[in-house]
């Protein structure tokens, strides 16, 4: 299959298109109204829109390649993108106490970016695979692990929101390539257990839900049997060691998980980001008209807190646009995942929605105030290079499976 | 495969799942848009006009640190600062007041700081829309004036805020530290970890190195403010988070023998002081000359008087006690004998030639700190009066290696562990070091007589002697020290492993020791180290330097039966061990063991310089 750089109007998939391309230039107009303060960041729209023009030539060449190429290249990419973690933790630049750029002269960018391309592709790699099935140990572990690997240097950095959109990959991915349902609940039951001891504080909601999973799945007997010693070990140790741990080293591992615990850092941003929002009503402040984000009260209002400037100043109106064309990019990309025309490009589409809808959501829900504080921005529509470049290459990829579903 | 295959009929039962879960997850935000937008609009349209919710930070007080006894050694204190809300960018005419030249006068002269001062504050408060502090610490008639005028000068409030306070002044200041506000770079990296501007972070000393345990976590709150910055009500969103104070440390250190300590110190000008307990390597007391109030610190120091303290030549922020390295001298020959007797070199019997205050080796002179010489003396006599021409001729006999071997074995030239930060190792140097000093076969063997009389390189903290002595005087079971006891929020605290292996002889070779270091209080060089009623064991030590007069030190430890307290005093360029360091000893140890009463009568022999006995 030879590169074809002119692409098919006719087969590739208009509204995703057009709905990304809808979103940056959404993004470029809004970090335009957000840095439009004098003082800090003034200018960097200008930035970003040069970012953009790449992501879109990275994006007509990665739709251009045939994905039999990516197939190839998935191990090479996966390798030096955990090199490139490790790099960034041992001389990686850091800002606001987290390391997670590197810097090439002029250059700056975010491994971690890259490393979900790169494990996505690897994923993709190691399920295309006519005998695989995940109900086998030597199917699901090894992906298990290469998978882990990113998330620890990832959370070490520390960035616990893009560290957690690794093992929401592998989970959309082992289901997609056929792992039943009631195997994959029944193995990340202890997370569920884990959860719901933080939220709920007592391991009866657990057991509970555990029994009925296993009512209505009725596993094999050796398969109880692992999943009720796994439970049993985490449910025993875990308020053992809660409790162990002295008050400030607990306090250390809330504020890990949970960074809006620190009332003044993150929970002033939330409350600040709701006003923001909640003030703009239907019709919205007017564009270059939001106060909240005048006084600056948002600092990462160009990046993470984005939306939060579309609501204040676009209203209600704005943020449902915003929705919809995220709603479009969403559902059309997984809809590729389903018509793709062999399981590499499905498992590979799938990937690459599924930790997109992770960070929208991530994203979004923390404006809002329903989402821990995690530092994550917002695809296509928040400033910053390193992301922009590589959505634009998830996307085009994603219109390189259109192009090529009819293909025989 | 085209698309019409199994595969895809599989994929499209599997979407279904997925389509649920974008589903609700679109649904979410839509819902939570249309809580905020439509239904609470309102609220929050009222609360953005003017930027009425305010975050009131309610600060924690640092855990406080007491002695073995629970006596109180630091605590926070309430304090009051000056601070500057910001206003809204849209509050226009309040705004303008605070630019108004006579508005920054106003303040400038109320506050007590300058006008340039004031308005870089006013600038950083209205870029970042957080209230600055422009005065910590204010003295009453500040507080006041400013309460005094606050309907005058919008935008100036008066914070209450816990300051860190130590009760006794300069008492063990090097071994509780300071704690001051955190510097931009330390914020850099530590804001993950829930530091603030304006945060107390631990320095030095047991402030710093228990930083954790003792720094608590601020509480907020969120409040609805009106247009002059007045309080309405808080905020219903987010209910207020209760600040957590830090825990409380208790030390090993013991008031008494602290005071005890700085009490026989006050006259020194540069030296260290410290006292183990070697029954259990705790910290009695350690003190470090000159020192510094860390009050002084706590309350905000003026540049002038930072860099008097930090770049004066006498260096009042070095804790001498485990930071200054110094040459041990004579105090080193307890090792030199253990090592002797360990390894056969002589028994405490063995007698060499007569001492003539000098000693040819190869084609140098070696000379004993008693110019007339001692005449013949056996091991212990040659202890008990520090003859160094019967070193000088033993330190062949027991050879480099052994010697390094035993100084090695009681945590000479290694940490030793402490609880404590930048502890200095010292030197102890061996073959290998000498190859490398000096090249292969390039050095004398005459370097060994100066490190068994503890000169040449040899280089020792306070803190090492003393923990030297603690461990001869438990017979070589190793030691950790250590200077806290128990922490309020870890029930089962326990010091940590000691770092050395201890050092195993023959019984009859401590008791010979013992015997020696006895003998040096009781009629050797060390007598002015000697308290009626109690038995003492120690050793003088006169350390030449190339900084001026000798250093004088002397080790101890008492009772001699069972063993309650180590001493190891350097009093820095004094002269002999013997005549200035031994009575600092006996001084700290009447005040100790002697009734108050006794105490008093009981006066060392007056300072002759003449008498040479007392030397060394």
């Amino acid at each position: 299959m030879p590169i074809r750089w002119r692409l098919r109007m006719t087969s590739l998939d208009v509204p995703l298109a057009l709905a990304a391309i809808a979103l940056v230039v959404l993004g470029l107009l809004v970090v335009y109204s957000a840095t439009s303060v004098p003082g800090a960041h003034h200018g960097l729209w200008t930035k970003q829109l040069m970012w953009a023009f790449v992501a879109l030539g990275a994006a007509w060449l990665a739709a251009a390649i045939p994905y039999r190429a990516y197939d190839a290249l998935a191990y090479p990419l996966y390798l030096i993108s955990l090199l490139l973690l490790v790099l960034v933790l041992v001389m990686g630049t850091s800002a606001m106490g987290a390391k997670r750029w590197l810097d090439f002269g002029p250059l700056r960018f975010q491994p971690s970016e890259i490393a979900k391309l790169g494990t996505v592709l690897m994923l993709a790699r190691r399920f295309d695979n006519p005998k695989l099935d995940l109900r086998k140990i030597q199917y699901w572990l090894p992906a298990l692990l290469l998978t882990l690997i990113p998330f620890a240097l990832v959370a070490k950095q520390p960035d616990l929101g893009t560290a957690l959109s690794f093992p929401v990959l592998l989970v959309t991915l082992y289901y997609w390539a056929g792992m039943p349902l009631g195997n994959l609940l029944l193995g990340l039951s202890p997370v569920f257990n884990v959860a719901l001891f933080f939220i709920t504080g007592s391991l009866w909601w657990f057991a509970g839900l555990l029994a009925a999973l296993l009512g209505i799945i009725r596993p094999r007997v050796a398969t109880l049997i692992v999943v009720l010693l796994l439970n049993g070990v985490v449910s025993y140790a875990l308020p053992h060691l809660w409790h162990h741990l002295a008050d400030y080293q607990r306090r250390r591992i809330e504020t890990f998980l949970n960074p809006s615990n620190d009332p003044y850092g993150a929970g002033y941003q939330i409350i600040q980001s709701k006003i923001a929002i909640g003030s703009g009503g239907v019709l919205g402040k007017g564009y270059l008209k939001g106060s909240q984000k005048a006084l600056a009260f948002l600092p990462m209002r160009h990046t993470d807190f984005i939306y939060s400037v579309v609501g204040e100043e676009l209203g209600l109106i704005g943020a449902l646009t915003v929705v919809i064309l995220y709603a479009v990019v969403i559902v059309r990309g997984f809809r590729l995942a389903v018509v793709a025309r062999n399981s590499f490009a499905s498992l590979m589409a799938a990937g690459i929605v599924s930790a997109l809808f992770f960070h929208i959501m991530v994203n979004m829900l923390m404006t809002v105030g329903w989402a821990p504080v995690t530092g994550l921005p917002l695809p296509l529509l928040s400033y910053g290079g390193t992301a922009l470049l590589v959505n634009g290459v998830q996307l085009g990829l994603l219109e390189n499976v259109a192009l090529r579903r009819q293909e025989i | 495969m085209l698309s019409s295959t199994p595969a895809r009929r599989i994929r499209e039962e599997r979407y279904r799942l997925i389509a649920g879960v974008l589903t609700v997850g679109f649904s979410l935000v839509v819902i939570a848009l249309l809580r905020l937008q439509v239904v609470d609009h309102d609220l929050y349209s009222e609360l953005s006009k003017e930027n009425r919710v305010r975050l009131e930070v309610l600060r924690s007080p640092r855990g406080a640190i007491f002695d073995r006894r629970g006596m109180l050694l630091a605590d926070s204190a309430p304090s009051f600062t000056i601070v500057f809300r910001p206003f809204p960018a849209e509050s226009v005419a309040a705004a303008r007041i605070t630019q108004s030249a006579r508005w920054v006068e106003r303040v400038a002269e109320l506050v007590e700081i300058d006008t340039l001062e004031v308005r870089r504050h006013v600038q950083e408060a209205s870029r970042t829309g957080q209230s600055v502090a422009l005065r910590r610490n204010a003295p009453p008639p500040v507080r006041v004036g400013v309460e005094e005028m606050r309907s005058e000068l919008p935008g100036i409030e008066v914070q209450v805020e816990p300051l860190r306070h130590y009760p006794n002044g300069t008492l063990a200041a090097h071994l509780l530290g300071y704690a001051g506000e955190i510097n931009e770079t330390e914020l850099d990296s530590l804001s993950t970890q829930g530091y603030r501007s304006g945060d107390l972070i631990g320095r030095t000393g047991i402030e710093r190195r228990y930083e954790d345990i003792l720094r608590g976590r601020d509480g907020a709150e969120f409040v609805v403010v009106n247009a002059m910055g007045k309080r309405v009500s808080a905020l219903s969103e987010g209910p207020p988070q209760p600040p957590e104070a830090g825990h409380n440390l208790y030390l090993t250190i013991d008031l008494r023998v602290q005071r005890a300590l700085e009490d026989a110190m006050a006259n020194v000008e540069r030296g260290a002081v410290v006292a183990i307990d070697p029954r259990d390597g705790g910290i009695l007391g350690m003190v470090s000359r000159p020192t510094f109030d860390p009050n002084e610190i706590s309350q905000g120091l003026s540049a002038e008087r930072w860099k008097e303290l930090s770049e004066g030549a006498a260096n009042p922020f070095l804790n001498r006690a485990m930071q200054g390295t110094y040459p041990p001298g004579s105090t080193f020959k307890p090792i030199s004998m253990l090592a002797a007797l360990q390894y056969h070199a002589a028994k405490t019997t063995t007698t060499f030639e007569p001492c003539t205050g000098r000693y040819q080796f190869g084609d140098r002179w070696f000379n004993c700190w008693k110019p007339t010489g001692h005449g013949v003396l056996n091991l212990v006599q040659a202890l008990e009066y520090s003859c160094d021409v019967y070193f000088y001729q033993l330190g062949p006999r027991i050879g480099l290696d052994h010697l390094v071997e035993t100084a090695h074995a009681f945590g000479i030239g290694d940490k030793t562990g402490i609880d404590l930060p930048q502890e200095r190792r010292g030197l102890l140097p061996d073959e290998a070091w000498y190859n490398k000093r000096w090249g292969t076969g390039h050095w004398r063997k005459g370097t060994m007589l100066n490190l068994v009389i503890g000169q040449g390189e040899l280089l020792t903290t306070p803190l090492q002697l003393a923990l030297m002595m603690a461990e001869i005087a438990d017979r070589g079971r190793p030691l950790r020290p250590h200077v806290v006891q128990s922490v309020a929020a870890v029930p089962d605290y326990r010091p940590e492993r000691p770092l050395g292996t201890g050092f195993v002889t023959a019984a009859a070779n401590w008791d010979a020791l013992q015997d020696g270091l006895f003998r040096v209080v009781d009629a050797g060089t060390g007598t002015r180290a000697k308290v009626p009623g109690l038995g003492v064991a120690g050793k003088t030590g006169t350390a030449q330097n190339p900084h001026g007069k000798d250093h004088a030190l002397f080790v101890c430890y008492a009772p001699l039966d069972h063993p309650q307290i180590a001493l190891a005093i350097v009093d820095e360029n004094s002269g002999h061990g013997g005549t200035y360091a031994a009575p600092l000893a006996g001084r700290i140890l009447r005040q100790l063991f002697l009734p108050d009463s006794l105490a008093a009568k009981v006066r060392p022999a007056p300072v002759d310089t003449a008498e040479a006995e007392h030397a060394d």
